[in-house]
């Protein structure tokens, strides 16, 4: 699966840590999400996306490994 | 309490642990080790409560139950030998001098029992590096280690 987030962090100029704050995750799983070595929940997906305020296709495509 | 603070925090606990099974050895006082493990355990886990920063969520979740996953399957097949070398053990006896009313004499001294004990804590370090292995493998897996770009 593919995201956008770290594009969309940047449009928002905010930190992983930031982002992980207002989301109440670890850093280091945004971090981990943002390179692909972790695919998030359908929850955590949908609370990123809304947290943008976006839908949630327009931050993560799936795409078969 | 911040989490750094906290990791301080359990590294002096485990110290003082060391130290009290040495005390506890000394003094042939076997009470002080076991009543200090349960008094450490529980002082870690309300320090880990007043943790303000998220030091939990799905994804170390994920690491934690797929190592404890691996973990337990190692470990049935370990037990699950160790038990099968137990029984044989305990019932080695030739089966047809039972059945012609002459037993062999019984063993001069019993079986020491102590041994119990180090088989015991064999297990308990074989889970804990089996654990430890497999947490460090799947946290390498889902990005525990990725470098900072920021």
């Amino acid at each position: 699966m593919k995201n956008k987030i770290k594009v969309y962090r940047a449009m928002n100029n905010l930190t992983q840590d930031a982002l992980a704050n207002a989301i109440h995750v670890t850093r280091q799983t945004i971090l981990a999400i943002e390179k692909g070595k972790y695919d998030p929940s359908l929850e955590l997906a949908f609370k990123i996306a809304r947290y943008f305020g976006v839908g949630i296709e327009e931050i993560f495509t799936y795409e078969k490994q | 309490m911040k989490r750094n603070v906290f990791y301080v925090f359990v590294g002096i606990i485990a110290f003082l642990e060391v130290s009290l099974l040495w005390l506890a050895i000394d003094t042939d006082n076997a009470l002080l080790i076991q009543v200090g493990f349960v008094v450490g355990v529980i002082l870690v886990y309300l320090a880990r409560r007043t943790v303000t920063e998220v030091i939990e969520d799905e994804r170390t979740s994920l690491i934690s139950e797929k190592s404890a996953l691996r973990t337990l399957e190692v470990l049935w097949i370990v037990i699950f030998l160790l038990s099968l070398g137990s029984i044989v053990l305990s019932f080695n006896r030739p089966f047809l001098i039972i059945i012609r009313g002459s037993p062999p004499p019984p063993p001069a001294e019993l079986p020491n029992f102590g041994i119990f004990g180090f088989v015991q804590l064999f297990l308990l370090c074989l889970i804990i590096f089996l654990y430890v292995g497999f947490r460090i493998y799947y946290a390498r897996k889902y990005g525990e280690y990725e470098s900072d770009e920021e």
